[in-house]
């Protein structure tokens, strides 16, 4: 180069030597590739809100208490949720598609689990004098949310139960063999830890006014649950010493016991609170159990559709018939046979459902499939509504309090509805999720946030993921305890996974539209335009595109296994030159 | 883009953690399978190298007057005498006791026909030279003349598609055979759907003193007529469909394959490209060399033996896996 003379030279052997880094080859480009986080589908299905996908990436990437705020940041009673939720999130999950759904709810129980053991907590803001306090009745899971995510905004929350004890129907109505109470008693102590106030004994109508609540307080969460059982008989008849399902379930695991030892019971409902007493009932050491539904087996192909099944959890019906509960699906107690003040007998009669001309569901039983079957002691369980008293003046949408889906409630600004008792529950987490949602609209009203969160988007499709970057591997699953061990005791049946089974099962979780740092990018690009960050980047990934040298030859986005790249129109098309 | 953020990725590109033995900026068309397969071989074989580039789509694209993307030494030779070229750079460096490895680069046409001789020369003599053939199956550069690697019945500019004749009439020639006859340490064939398993190659024919070969074959999107982005599915069905051997040999002994799991007919492989097009109706001349290339697969997949059998740890699915933080290995 020095001491050479350019001009002596042909004009070819002139060439200084230039790296063609001098040339921007990104000029040719008509698409450019884009990091596209879009969420995955185990977190469109969370009715809680959890994104899964970021806290399995935050156990891949070993940081088990990250993961865990990750989820707390929306549900607060991971440990709770990750054993009785019935986990639609797997239900979304893409790996479901290609062998079987990962096993989020036990890695979301582990991470619970660990979090009480090990006292984490969430960092939270200081509260400040003039904060402002936010009256909740219910401590209910919808309540807790609500109260978590208002305190973590800087809002007091005092918390009202007609209970002794915070929990709602967590403690009262869950049966310990799906939820010991010291999983929740560790959940609730971090919630107190935060300065959340609880105020028990304290009933809506009886301690507690409506109007006073509204004029103490800046906002007022009505979380009350379903605590009246809907009034049954068959055809006006029923036994005198009648006792409800939710009632017995409640005294069982308050007492421990059930009056129901050597008796032929027949349960009668669909729901998860017929199966819980149904299961009550075997463990009560009845002689027979039957649970009579007018509705399908959950699934089932004889169902005229989904509102036609048993609007019970799955796993909880299977757990119940493999402990020996008899389940007459698309069946009816037609009669009630009472000899004195006690049952005898009860018919069963055959029903099924019909749409009518106007597309409502309408359900005929069949006349000449009556049979009889004996049996000493028949408990309704089919379905629980508000208890209105104390607020009986607001408005109802079917037995529910009518709100909008952030509970607001018309023509009542600053006073919210959430939970079972908004007739958007279903299960703890959607509880769970409708707490947040409500809470969100009283710092709406508080002026504390601008605007309510929007809608979800749409969920990354099976299809739009490389699939063939990953391989089968089994789901990690522990065994249930055996049915002759678990109906003897209270224990929990389903065990937990340990640290070498989470380990294995986060590493089947597929990123959906995430970055999953593996280097495809990086590695296929024919230009050398993706470049690897030390540091995550603030999309979440550790790559960035050089779009001085990307073609947008669409590799990366081709052969991303999330579908986390996509390729986009270039804002500017520059043709014809080095850029 | 702000000049920092410029100069940042610069500053990135200088740090990133491995080493390339060429920068971007390069003239390849998008999806080039071969400059992804000219990375991937310059990475695994490191700096201490020089290369020897026969004539061809590599050597124009990767050096336009007065630039070259290459950050290794490198010298243009003729079409013919890449190896030649290659062979005498290795005495030359023996002589003066300095032991860099040479690799020699080159397309189909450069290996298969016009440096077919040189290619023979080198590897008879024994010199310590790694001869890369990048397969892209024509002469792209000149403009898609058909090669004897050019698969039968793929159409190109000197064997198109039409009434007489449907594509090539002849047979891509079995190089691999021919260079096995030569009994050298070794000699592989690996596809840009497999970077790991192209470096893994690379090292091991590194490590050998005396003659190596390398066959990769690198789909042109121009050429194959494809999308750009199916670069890498167009490989991967290549192998998958049996098309496409991934094999290793020593001393011209068959020692290792890459076996398929699950195999795929080869329309799954012809469908994606345009060259194929033609093969893809039902009139009886399509029909009849779907079927001819179907029965090629075949005896490819009954020579080397390449369907994956029960307890295979490694096949063509587990050799593509990925997992956070990295291809699984």
């Amino acid at each position: 180069m020095n001491g050479y003379d350019p001009a002596s030279l042909a004009r070819a052997a002139a060439a200084l030597p230039g790296s063609s880094l001098d040339y921007e080859v990104g000029s040719w480009r008509e698409l450019r590739p884009v990091h596209d986080h879009r969420p995955a589908p185990c977190h469109i299905h969370c009715p809680a809100g959890e994104d899964a996908q970021a806290y399995i990436q935050k156990v891949q990437e070993g940081d088990l208490e990250g993961a865990w705020a990750t989820i707390a940041a929306f549900n607060p009673l991971p440990a709770v949720t990750g054993r009785i939720c019935p986990h639609p999130c797997e239900e979304g999950c893409n790996r479901g598609r290609f062998d079987e759904p990962l096993n989020i709810h036990a890695i979301e129980r582990f991470l619970g689990d660990m979090a009480n053991a090990r006292g984490w907590r969430l960092e939270m803001p200081p509260l400040a004098e003039e904060a402002p306090e936010v009256a909740i009745v219910g401590a209910g899971p919808a309540g807790l949310a609500a109260a978590w995510h208002l305190r973590r905004a800087g809002v007091k929350p005092v918390l009202f139960d007609r209970y002794p004890l915070a929990g709602g129907l967590l403690r009262t109505a869950i049966p310990l063999y799906r939820l010991p109470r010291q999983v929740l008693d560790g959940e609730l102590e971090r919630l107190f830890d935060a300065g959340i106030t609880f105020r028990g004994q304290m009933k809506l109508g009886r301690d507690l006014f409506l109007n006073e609540l509204e004029q103490e307080y800046a906002a007022v969460v009505l979380a009350v649950g379903l605590q009246k059982p809907r009034p049954w008989s068959v055809d006006g008849a029923a036994p005198g010493d009648l006792r409800y399902g939710l009632a017995l379930l409640e005294e069982w695991i308050d007492v421990g016991a059930a009056p129901l030892e050597g008796k032929i019971v027949v349960v009668h409902g669909g729901g998860n609170t017929a199966v819980d007493v149904a299961r009550m009932a075997i463990r009560a050491g009845a002689r027979e159990v039957h649970l009579v539904t007018t509705r399908a087996l959950p699934g089932a192909a004889d169902a005229i559709g989904p509102e036609d099944h048993m609007q019970a959890f799955p796993r909880e019906v299977q757990q119940a018939i493999e402990e020996g509960v008899v389940v007459h699906p698309h069946t009816t107690p037609a009669r009630l046979i009472i000899r004195g003040a006690r049952l005898k007998a009860v018919e069963l009669a055959a029903i099924r459902a019909f749409k009518d001309e106007r597309g409502r569901t309408k359900r005929v039983t069949f006349e000449g499939t009556e049979r009889v079957i004996e049996a000493d002691v028949v408990i309704p369980a089919t379905g629980e509504i508000v208890d209105h008293e104390g607020i009986e003046m607001l408005p109802r949408w079917r037995d529910y309090l009518a709100s909008d889906r952030f509970g607001r409630i018309e023509g009542r600004p600053g006073l919210f509805t959430a939970g079972d008792a908004s007739g958007r529950g279903g299960s703890v987490s959607a509880a769970v999720g409708d707490g947040r949602r409500a809470a969100m609209a009283v710092l709406l009203h508080l002026h504390r946030i601008a605007a309510l969160p929007e809608e979800d988007a749409e969920a990354v499709s099976v299809e739009a993921l490389q699939l063939y970057y990953f391989d089968h591997a089994p789901r990690q699953e522990p065994p249930l305890r055996p049915v002759a061990e678990r109906i003897r005791d209270e224990k929990e049946i389903e065990p937990g996974l340990d640290a070498a089974a989470l380990e294995r099962e986060v590493q089947r979780c597929f990123s959906c539209g995430n970055c999953l740092a593996c280097d495809n990018c990086w590695n296929l690009c024919p230009d050398f335009a993706v470049l690897k960050t030390e540091e995550p980047t603030e999309d979440g990934s550790c790559y960035v595109f050089d779009y001085d040298f990307c073609k947008g030859c669409g590799l990366c986005a081709a052969e991303c296994p999330t579908a986390f790249i996509r390729m986009v129109d270039e804002p500017t098309p520059a043709f014809g030159g080095a850029g | 883009m702000s000049k920092t953020t410029v100069l940042d990725l610069r500053e990135l590109r200088r740090r990133q953690p491995r080493f390339t033995g060429m920068d971007p900026g390069h003239r390849a068309c998008q999806g080039c399978g071969q400059s992804l397969a000219a990375h991937i071989v310059t990475e695994a074989a490191g700096p201490d190298v020089i290369v020897a580039n026969a004539t061809g789509c590599l050597e124009v694209f990767s050096t336009p007057w007065p630039q070259t993307a290459w950050r290794v030494p490198w010298i243009h030779s003729l079409f013919e005498n890449a190896a030649a070229l290659a062979a005498g750079i290795e005495t030359a460096l023996k002589q003066q006791g300095r032991p860099t490895k040479m690799l020699a680069f080159a397309g189909d046409g450069g290996t298969f026909d016009i440096g077919f001789q040189t290619l023979s020369g080198m590897i008879e003599r024994g010199h310590n030279v790694l001869y890369v053939c990048f397969d892209n199956e024509a002469y792209m550069n000149t403009g898609v003349q058909r090669s004897s690697s050019t698969p039968h019945a793929a159409a190109t500019t000197t064997s198109p598609a039409g009434r007489m004749r449907p594509g090539k009439r002849h047979l891509k020639k079995d190089l691999l055979a021919i260079i096995a006859a030569h009994h050298l340490p070794y000699a592989a064939t690996a596809t840009v759907a497999y970077p790991g398993d192209i470096k893994a190659k690379v090292r091991r024919a590194m490590a050998i003193e005396g003659p190596t070969f390398l066959m990769i074959h690198a789909p042109c999107p121009l050429g194959w007529v494809h999308a750009p982005e199916l670069t890498i599915k167009v490989a991967r069905a290549g192998v998958e469909t049996g098309l496409t051997p991934i094999v290793e040999l020593e001393r011209g002994k068959l020692v290792s394959v890459l076996p398929i799991r699950e195999k795929r007919p080869v329309t799954d492989y012809l469908r994606l490209q345009g060259r194929f097009r033609h093969l893809l109706g039902d009139d009886p001349v399509a029909v009849q060399e779907r079927e001819h290339l179907q029965a090629l697969a075949d005896h490819n997949i009954e020579t080397y033996g390449l369907l994956a059998r029960e307890g295979d740890v490694r096949d063509s699915v587990t050799a593509a896996l990925v997992r956070r933080g990295g291809a699984i290995r």
